[in-house]
């Protein structure tokens, strides 16, 4: 699917840069991958007195059903058994009455695992696990290296000539990330961007270098696999929900990818 | 001329169907005279039919009929698609519809408080909802916004690679979510495949 793609939007567009000289910014690409909540969330209060409301008024409004007729057929039979009861029906007896019924579906559907809504690495706040946070967005972020100091963000890379900014997202997370990752990417176009300017320390005196990068983010849906941790360009990463996202990437950043993230 | 010549050889020769018994005796020749060949064309084929002729009245009648049967088919199909198939779900069966006071529910009537209840649910509901509306569409917005910031970001920087982020990917159409469940799957799990009878009529 991918390399289909991939040959798709090759053929489709062809891309040069214009050589700008003075002024210059790094083109880069990064990647918001994302895990989409698998679980529904808890109803609030609000919403569970609603919908409790709805059901009674459903009930008040419905007719009786077919396993009630039996239920009340069952109950005067019984009771006709009990007053005369010289001449027993065996056959009648021995019949399931409408309450062994119930009481059979009762006792299947509590016999029946349900996968558990918290799982194993919620407990252990395993922050590497993609099963952690069922009814949540993660977020994956990864540990890189910005001149002196290590920061979290995700996946980012520049541009190379030839390619287009979704290519570049596309290279860049096969790079970090490894290969066996699957993910759907939405759209061509980025989400946002990020533009910063490298500190001026770090900046060559000579006109030819480029003043800041601006990053543009392209979003994309986690579909299967994991991520290959020993062959990792950067071997940390951390899927992280909304809220701890904010306390583990810088600030600017966080103000900045905060405005095309969907609220939770 | 050879054959003339083997003709007038073998004149007196009799020449007889052999199959016919009939002729049997006819092989001893009393007469002086020669007996002469009686040889016809043969013929490969069965000679043509003559053809019948038709009164041209009479085809027309016949192609008019023949039409005439066509539309008429035409007609009755046109006229069984204009009926829909019944949706059995739909109608309430005859034994409910009779049997409708037995299985009417005895609902203990509301108490003032509890319609009161009721109603103050039912607003806080709407303004819950409204808010939850107000705030999607603001998200939407700012979604929005960041997109066309970025985009007019590389506009600035690109005009091609600007071109090729505002493509529409055909690989992505149509868009497919299976949206979230109640409990998470179960790994491993094999589902069974329950029983049933299918009662659907086929039209």
């Amino acid at each position: 699917m991918n390399i289909v793609q991939m040959k798709i939007r090759s053929c489709l567009y062809s891309t040069l840069v214009k050589a700008l000289g003075k002024g210059r910014w790094d083109l880069m690409s990064a990647v918001c991958l994302e895990r989409k909540p698998v679980i529904s969330r808890e109803m609030n209060e609000t919403e569970k007195n609603f919908s409790k409301m709805l059901a009674r008024i459903e009930l008040e409004n419905s007719h009786k059903s077919d396993h009630e007729m039996r239920l009340e057929k069952d109950m005067l039979q019984a009771e006709m058994l009990k007053s005369k009861s010289c001449d027993l029906d065996i056959d009648l007896a021995l019949q399931q009455t409408a309450q062994d019924f119930e009481d059979a579906s009762v006792d299947e559907y509590n016999k029946f695992l349900f996968g558990s809504r918290v799982t194993e690495a919620d407990k252990t706040d395993d922050l590497q696990s993609l099963v952690r946070k069922l009814d949540r967005h993660l977020l994956l972020v990864v540990q890189q290296k910005q001149w002196d100091q290590k920061v979290w963000i995700m996946p980012q890379g520049l541009r190379m000539d030839g390619e287009t900014m979704l290519q570049t997202a596309e290279r860049v997370l096969k790079e970090q990330c490894g290969m066996d990752l699957t993910v759907k990417f939405f759209g061509n176009a980025p989400c946002g961007v990020y533009k910063y300017k490298y500190p001026k320390r770090f900046r060559e005196t000579t006109e030819e270098t480029s003043v800041g990068a601006k990053v543009f983010f392209f979003k994309a849906q986690y579909i299967a696999g994991h991520l290959e941790h020993n062959r990792l360009k950067c071997k940390e990463f951390k899927w992280l929900g909304r809220e701890e996202l904010m306390s583990s990437v810088p600030q600017k950043y966080y103000k900045n990818i905060s405005q095309f993230l969907i609220d939770e | 001329m050879i054959r003339a010549g083997l003709i007038t050889a073998l004149s007196r020769l009799c020449i007889s169907d052999v199959r016919s018994h009939i002729t049997s005796t006819r092989l001893i020749s009393t007469s002086i005279n020669p007996l002469l060949f009686k040889a016809t064309t043969c013929l490969y084929a069965e000679p043509l039919k003559k053809k019948k002729r038709i009164d041209p009245a009479v085809i027309k009648h016949r192609e008019e009929r023949k039409k005439k049967r066509l539309e008429k088919q035409i007609r009755r199909l046109e006229k069984n698609a204009r009926q829909l198939k019944p949706i059995d779900e739909l109608e309430v069966p005859l034994e409910f519809m009779d049997r409708k006071k037995e299985r009417e529910r005895e609902v203990p009537t509301l108490t003032p408080e509890m319609e009161d209840e009721r109603a103050v649910l039912l607003k806080k509901w709407a303004t819950y909802k409204q808010k939850q509306h107000l705030k999607d569409t603001q998200m939407i917005d700012r979604l929005i916004f960041a997109q066309q910031k970025a985009l007019d970001e590389l506009h600035q920087e690109s005009e091609e690679l600007y071109e090729a982020a505002i493509q529409i990917n055909p690989t992505q159409i149509p868009f497919i979510v299976r949206g979230p469940v109640q409990t998470p799957p179960i790994k491993g799990y094999d589902s069974p495949d329950g029983e049933f009878t299918d009662v659907s009529k086929k039209w």
